[in-house]
C-alpha cells in the first residue's frame, strides 16, 4: 500500500484546469518534493489530498483510504501545514498546540503528553508562553508543522513550507523537517531546487498541472543528461514547452 | 457538546478576551451612549414630556444597542478567519460544520450577556443618582428576555462575516447598526409617529427587541408576548439562515 496514491487526477476550474491527470505514487516513510513554478498545480493537488478540494475526476487515496468516500478516516491520517501562516495569532504557542489537543480529542494526559513532544521536537520551548503574531516567520512556520503533526498523522503535507523565509530560517525548517523524516511520509511542494535537493527522497517535476518527471535527483540527472536540479528541472521545463517528452 | 466545539469556542472567547476592540466596542460604546444620553435627558426640559432618554427607558435601549456591536464583533472574527488560512487547516481536521458555528455562538453568547449585565449596572447607578427607580429583578428578566435578541445579533454577526470579506463585512454591519438604532426606537419614540416609518419599524424586529426589555424591565408584560415572539421568530430564521450560508459556504470552499 502506498501512503499517497493518485490515480488519473483531475481539477478544473470554471476557466482552467488545474491539475491534468496526476497519477502519483509514493512509499511509506518517504519524502517526496513536488516541485514546479507558481500555478503548476501543486498546491491544487495538496488540496485533493488532505480533503480541501474535491477532485473533478480520478481519485486520490492517502495510506488506501479515498479522500473522496472516507475524508474522515483521512482528516484523522493526514496533517497538513499550509503556504500561509495557519495559527491563531492572539493565542500562545502552548495554546495554538493545545487548541489542535482540542480538536482530536484528546484526554488532559495525552494533551500534555503531545504539547511537551512536540515544544522538544520543534524547539519552542523558548517561545511556548508568546503569543504567535510576536512570532517571526521563521518561528510561526515551525509551530504551524507542529500544529500539523499534533494529529500524529501518517502523512504530512507541507506546502511551500519556507516560502518567505530568509537562508537562516530556511535552514532551520529543513532541520526540523529532516527530523521528522523515516518517522513519516511527508509530502512537500517547493519552488526551491535547493530545497527538493537536500530534503527529498524522491522529486516529481509538475508543469502546467502535469507530472512532467519523477525520480531520485540523480535518476533525472540521467534522464536529462543535465547536472543539478535547476539545470534538470530548466531542461523538463523546456521540453514542456516544446511539447517534448521530458525523459527523452 | 464536543471537545472539538469547546476547543474551538475556547480559542475564540481568548480572541475575544485579547481584543482590545471588544473593549471599547462591546463594552466602552454603549456605557459611553448611556452617559452622553443621559447628559442630553438633562438638557431637554421637563414641559417638553420627552421620556426617551430617562434611564428607565435608555437601560433597554442601549442594551439593544449594544449587542449591534457584538454582532459587528462577531462579523469581523468569522470574516477574519476566512481571510486566512487558519480555517483552512481546521477544514483538514475532523472538525464539522456544527463544531464551527457553536464554536463562534458559545463566547458570543457570553460576551453578549456580560456587556447586557454592564450596561444595566451602570443604568442603576445612574437610577441612584437620578433618583429615578429601576426594579433589580426586572433587570435581570429583561437580561433573559433579550436571548432572542442575542442570538438574533449574534447569528447576524454570523451571516455577514461569512457572507462578506473582512473589508466588506463592517461596512454592512454599520448599516444594521444604524438601522436598529434608528428604526428600533432608541432615540426616539416609535409609538409617537405615524405612516410608512411606524410600519417598517413594526415589521422590523429592532423596535420589538427594545420594547421586549424595556417592558419587562418595568415588569409590565401586558404586550410581551407579542414582541417576545416576533423577536424569537427573527432570531429563529437569523440562525437557521447563517447555519445554511455557513455550512454551503464551507461546502464550497471545499469544492
Amino acid at each position: 500500500m502506498y501512503a499517497v496514491e493518485t490515480k488519473k487526477l483531475v481539477k478544473k476550474y470554471k476557466t482552467k484546469t488545474a491539475v491534468k491527470g496526476l497519477d502519483l505514487a509514493i512509499n511509506e516513510g518517504e519524502i517526496y518534493a513536488l516541485l514546479g513554478v507558481n500555478g503548476a498545480g501543486k498546491t491544487t493537488t495538496i488540496r485533493m489530498l488532505t480533503c480541501l478540494s474535491t477532485p473533478t475526476s480520478g481519485e486520490c487515496f492517502v495510506c488506501g483510504k479515498s479522500c473522496a468516500a472516507e475524508a474522515s478516516e483521512v482528516k484523522k491520517i493526514a496533517g497538513i501545514s499550509p503556504q500561509d501562516t495557519a495559527v491563531a495569532e492572539n493565542l500562545t504557542v502552548e495554546e495554538n498546540l493545545r487548541l489542535m489537543c482540542g480538536i482530536f480529542g484528546y484526554s488532559k494526559e495525552k494533551t500534555a503528553e503531545s504539547i511537551q513532544s512536540m515544544t522538544e521536537l520543534f524547539s519552542l520551548g523558548e517561545y511556548e508562553k508568546s503569543r504567535a503574531k510576536t512570532l517571526s516567520g521563521g518561528w510561526k512556520r515551525k509551530l504551524s508543522i507542529a500544529m500539523a503533526m499534533i494529529g500524529e498523522p501518517k502523512v504530512l503535507f507541507l506546502d511551500e513550507p519556507t516560502l518567505g523565509l530568509d537562508v537562516l530560517a530556511r535552514r532551520e525548517l529543513w532541520k526540523v523537517i529532516e527530523k521528522l523524516k523515516s518517522k513519516i511520509t511527508i509530502i512537500l511542494t517547493t519552488h526551491y531546487m535547493e530545497e527538493a535537493e537536500q530534503l527529498s527522497d524522491r522529486i516529481g517535476v509538475m508543469i502546467s498541472g502535469e507530472l512532467k518527471a519523477e525520480g531520485t535527483l540523480s535518476e533525472l540527472e540521467a534522464k536529462t543528461g543535465e547536472q543539478g536540479l535547476e539545470n534538470v528541472f530548466v531542461k523538463i521545463a523546456e521540453n514542456a514547452d516544446k511539447g517534448g517528452e521530458s525523459n527523452d | 457538546m464536543t471537545n472539538r466545539t469547546l476547543a474551538f469556542a475556547s480559542r475564540n472567547l481568548k480572541e475575544i478576551v485579547r481584543d482590545p476592540l471588544s473593549y471599547v466596542f462591546c463594552l466602552g460604546f454603549p456605557l459611553v451612549m448611556l452617559v452622553v444620553m443621559t447628559l442630553v435627558n438633562d438638557g431637554i426640559p421637563a414641559e417638553a414630556n420627552m421620556t426617551i432618554f430617562r434611564i428607565d427607558n435608555l437601560a433597554g435601549g442601549i442594551a439593544v444597542f449594544g449587542l449591534t456591536f457584538v454582532m459587528l464583533f462577531v462579523c469581523l472574527s468569522v470574516s477574519k478567519d476566512r481571510s486566512g488560512a487558519f480555517l483552512l487547516r481546521l477544514y483538514a481536521t475532523p472538525m464539522r460544520s456544527g463544531n464551527f458555528i457553536a464554536g463562534y455562538l458559545l463566547p458570543s453568547l457570553m460576551l453578549a450577556f456580560i456587556q447586557i449585565m454592564i450596561t444595566f449596572a451602570a443604568s442603576l447607578v445612574v437610577s441612584l443618582i437620578k433618583g429615578i427607580e429601576l426594579n433589580i429583578g426586572g433587570l435581570l428578566l429583561s437580561a433573559v428576555a433579550l436571548l432572542p435578541t442575542v442570538v438574533l445579533f449574534i447569528s447576524l454577526g454570523l451571516l455577514f462575516g461569512t457572507l462578506f470579506s473582512e473589508k466588506a463585512a463592517p461596512g454592512l454591519c454599520s448599516v444594521v447598526i444604524s438601522f436598529a438604532s434608528f428604526l428600533g426606537g432608541i432615540w426616539f419614540d416609535v409609538d409617537n409617529t405615524s405612516g410608512v416609518l411606524k410600519k417598517i419599524c413594526g415589521v422590523l424586529p429592532f423596535v420589538h427587541s427594545v420594547k421586549t426589555s424595556r417592558l419587562t424591565a418595568a415588569l409590565d408584560f401586558s404586550e410581551l408576548p407579542e414582541h417576545l415572539l416576533i423577536t424569537s421568530a427573527y432570531a429563529i430564521a437569523a440562525t437557521v439562515l447563517a447555519i445554511v450560508v455557513f455550512r454551503s459556504k464551507m461546502k464550497a470552499d471545499l469544492g
